[in-house]
């Protein structure tokens, strides 16, 4: 069945990621769009209608398989919105919504249907690609060039685990400013370690604590700047675990709290609480407690949890590329970066 | 420091004389000149099981000024002709450590009456001939300290232990100990230290230096006593303080009061020297402190016409009555008050190791109290896995997170118990880092958060954050990562100027996260401590 064959790609896409050959989530990003873009380029399609089918099953194949995945179906989103556009542009109809007055009287009176055969779409769709390639390339650059404008000279910033793209955020405001950075160790994975090393050798004044120290050390800190795993519709966090206390110690301490994402990671879906079924999951529990630790680990439970779901009443802005933004105004983000219809494929 | 041995010197019958005054004075000497008690070498305990290393940071110690010295002394000791060799061949012969330092003690108590006599019959002129015969010592026994060390080099197992052989007396043995002087010329350099707790590095205990403490007139329990807790291997406030009274006992048994004084005039004096050692090991904790000044009031009013004996047996049973009511009778009565609070079904969070949470629990479990605990555990200490395998021993169920996973579980949990390190006026607690963090965790889940803690943990010291008054513990305890074999990429932190790890040992949680505080007199808003504190003090007047 060609069916079947034409979904080896995002198979094994799933399986990468299962088997975490990538952990970056921006290298899943490039990754999916450069699948979509073999897809339109390559795939059996003619009309876009065909084309969104296609790409709609690789979300729920991905929404399936990895319930916690974020970026691809992401991205494949914002590709659906791109085809409609594009879509649009080719064939001179006029989606509905797109005025104030539309949205507040909302009559859908011509509701398109992409079926209609266009020559210049799939060349149209892979030049709109090209250009998305590109902004997602340069997407951490342009959050780091803002660096500049959040940080000021000795200022105490805190920091909790390794962000890739925190890291290059304090790394280019190391270059004009002198400030300390307090990073977090972020016990189990101690992903903070390294962060704190790389940020040493970058001459930048780094001082590493243990998790239990952060409410101690919160009311020195001017900000905490953190990355996130995905930043749900409510403009609420899915990010590392721990991070929900130490927000919540920077709320304490009114001490803001700075959100670098890439827009990819803006997901239109709202999870209200931690123990939201598709929402965490547990990983091995041998970080937290060795397997030498004797016969008492058949009779205890061990939690060791990957995410914490942080409210948007604790974050104070989201920065992305395209600059600064607070949690209320998530949604409108949203409805920039996919349609309406994709949201809750 | 567990294996420690005497070390000596040279065997010139013109050296043993030196020291043999010196040892005589030593008492008279560290009053006359409260300076130059450094100088008043004694002795020097040296790690045996760690010789190579020690005698190495002894020669760190010595900067260029002292080598210069040293060649002096050495082209002195040329002329005098004396020559200074080191005797390996008793190693083995040596006494136990344990009867070693009683040795020192006694003798020292001797000498010290026998100084006490003479005391008034030296005219200033003796003395300073004295003093300066003694530096005199103190420098050859430097020279010969030093020339060891070179022995050391070439004989690996000379051990640094080398007892003088008396022939004059025929003692066999006399133990000798010599240290080199304490002042250290240690540039405080700001490179690895938080600019915000500054002012706590200098009160944080020096590995290094620990290894040469000088053990003058303190009690070996002290000595011992203070090791511990450099080592952390007594911790808590509860277990510290025992400690702490347990040895307080061993050196009223012990004492020997001095002719023409008074035993707790004397006691007074000794113990003063014996905490100071203490403090130098780790700062006191507040329990301690105030376990203390309980005893030195006691001491204060001790009848003056009683017999030495029967004065031990009253401050022996003050001690024994203290440990009985303030802190046993004390958890007795907290674990009553929490149990009622405890109901079928609950489900406990508590953080770290604490034995009155242990025991709290332990007996509502016997109780018949269905309940099952979380317990919340942290880096670097680990403390909670402790608890854990206690708890787990009294058959409780018991579930183990770390603190990132706190919020994870916070939905299932219906009380958050936690310990404290101490209570302070102004209604903040004071205990283990990450204590604070878990109560905020609670508030903002609402969740009752109940503090235990006896009432001889309350101070009347105030504070409102983390720093000011704090201990720091060992950084390297966060530059490695547990069950890992590989090397975090903190393990290199010494060798970048820009990286420190901190480990702060306490924090202070506010008086709004905290729903009451369970003390032995009552469930108490924290606000309270005053309270408390006024209370108390009016009873004990």
């Amino acid at each position: 069945m060609p069916e079947i064959e034409s979904l080896s790609d995002i198979s094994r896409l799933i399986s990468d990621i299962q088997h975490k050959k990538f952990t970056r989530s921006y290298d899943i990003a490039l990754r999916t769009e450069e699948l979509l873009q073999e897809l339109i380029s390559k795939g059996h399609w003619k009309s876009a209608k065909e084309l969104m089918n296609l790409v709609k099953t690789r979300i729920q194949l991905v929404r399936e398989n990895l319930p916690q995945e974020a970026t691809a179906p992401n991205i494949m989103r914002h590709i659906l919105k791109v085809i409609r556009e594009e879509y649009q542009s080719a064939s001179k109809k006029k989606d509905e919504g797109q005025s104030l007055h539309e949205l507040v009287t909302s009559t859908p009176s011509n509701v398109l249907d992409y079926s209609d055969s266009l020559i210049n779409l799939r060349s149209s769709i892979l030049d709109h690609l090209t250009e998305y390639k590109v902004e997602l390339e340069s997407s951490s650059d342009n959050i780091a060039a803002q660096a500049l404008e959040h940080i000021h000279t000795n200022e105490i910033i805190l920091t909790v685990g390794k962000s890739n793209t925190v890291e290059k955020f304090l790394k280019r405001a190391a270059k004009d400013r002198i400030f300390n950075v307090i990073v977090v160790e972020g016990a189990p994975l101690y992903a903070g370690h390294t962060m704190a090393a790389s940020l040493a050798k970058s001459n930048i004044q780094t001082t590493v604590i243990a998790d239990s120290a952060v409410f101690a050390m919160m009311s020195r800190v001017n900000k905490v700047i953190i990355g996130t795993h995905t930043v749900l519709a409510n403009g609420g966090l899915r990010a590392a675990s721990g991070i929900h206390a130490v927000a919540l110690a920077a709320k304490h301490y009114s001490v803001p709290v700075m959100v670098l994402s890439h827009m990819y990671k803006f997901c239109p879906i709202y999870v209200g609480s931690h123990n939201h079924e598709a929402f965490n999951v547990c990983a091995s529990p041998a970080n937290v407690i060795p397997y030498a630790f004797g016969p008492i680990l058949d009779k205890i439970e061990v939690n060791n949890p990957v995410y914490d779901y942080v409210p948007p009443e604790l974050v104070t802005l989201f920065i992305s590329h395209q600059g600064g933004n607070s949690p209320s105004y998530v949604y409108r983000l949203l409805s920039e970066l996919y349609h309406q219809d994709d949201y809750d494929i | 420091m567990d294996k420690t041995k005497t070390s000596t010197d040279g065997s010139s019958k013109k050296e043993k004389k030196h020291h043999k005054k010196q040892s005589k004075d030593g008492q008279l000497e560290a009053n006359l000149a409260e300076n130059e008690v450094s100088h008043g070498c004694k002795k020097e305990i040296v790690n045996k099981t760690n010789n190579d290393a020690t005698t190495g940071t002894v020669a760190q110690k010595l900067s260029e000024k002292e080598l210069r010295r040293i060649e002096w002394e050495k082209k002195l000791e040329s002329q005098k002709g004396i020559t200074v060799t080191s005797n390996d061949q008793s190693v083995g012969q040596q006494p136990s450590e344990k009867e070693l330092r009683r040795l020192e003690w006694e003798k020292k108590l001797q000498e010290q009456k026998a100084g006490d006599t003479g005391k008034e019959t030296l005219s200033k002129a003796e003395i300073k001939a004295k003093r300066r015969e003694q530096q005199e010592a103190q420098r050859q026994a430097k020279l010969a300290a030093e020339n060891a060390k070179n022995a050391a080099e070439n004989v690996k197992k000379v051990a640094a232990t080398t007892p003088i052989k008396d022939p004059g007396k025929g003692l066999g043995k006399v133990e000798k100990k010599l240290d080199f002087p304490k002042k250290e010329t240690k540039k405080t350099t700001d490179v690895h230290k938080v600019q915000l707790v500054q002012h706590l590095y200098a009160e944080m205990p020096q590995k290094k230096v620990s290894k040469l403490l000088v053990y003058n007139n303190i009690h070996p329990a002290f000595v011992k006593l203070g090791s511990q807790y450099l080592n952390k291997t007594i911790l808590g406030s509860n277990a510290r303080t025992l400690a702490l009274m347990a040895a307080l006992k061993h050196l009223i048994i012990d004492i020997q009061t001095p002719p023409k004084q008074e035993l707790c005039r004397h006691l007074e004096t000794v113990l003063q020297t014996c905490t100071n050692h203490l403090q130098n090991c780790r700062p006191f904790a507040v329990s301690m402190v105030n376990a203390l000044r309980n005893f030195k009031l006691h001491l204060t009013q001790v009848d003056t016409n009683l017999k030495d004996s029967e004065k031990k047996a009253k401050l022996q049973d003050v001690i024994d009555v203290y440990i009985h009511d303030d802190i046993y009778k004390a958890g007795d009565a907290i674990s009553l008050k929490v149990k009622e609070k405890i109901s079928d079904g609950d489900v406990i969070l508590i953080y770290g190791c604490s034995s009155l949470l242990k025991k709290i629990l332990v007996d509502a479990h016997k109780e018949g109290k269905k309940f099952k605990v979380i317990v919340a555990d942290s880096r670097p200490l680990l403390e909670g896995k402790e608890m854990l395998r206690r708890l787990v021993v009294a058959k409780i169920e018991c579930t183990y997170i770390f603190l990132n996973a706190v919020s994870y579980v916070m939905n299932s949990v219906t009380k958050v118990l936690l310990g404290a390190h101490a209570l302070l006026t102004n209604g903040y607690v004071m205990s283990r880092i990450g204590t604070a963090q878990v109560a905020l965790v609670a508030k903002a889940y609402n969740k009752p958060v109940l503090v235990c803690c006896e009432t001889y943990k309350f101070s009347e010291r105030v504070q409102t954050d983390s720093f000011v008054y704090n201990e720091i513990g060992d950084p390297d305890l966060l530059s490695k990562i547990p069950n890992t074999e590989d090397p975090s990429p903190l393990s290199k932190w010494k060798e970048n100027n820009k990286l420190t790890p901190l480990n702060l040992l306490y924090d202070v949680t506010p008086p709004d996260f905290v729903t009451a505080v369970v003390t032995e007199i009552a469930i108490l808003p924290c606000t309270s401590v005053p309270v408390v504190l006024r209370i108390n003090a009016i009873e004990n007047t």
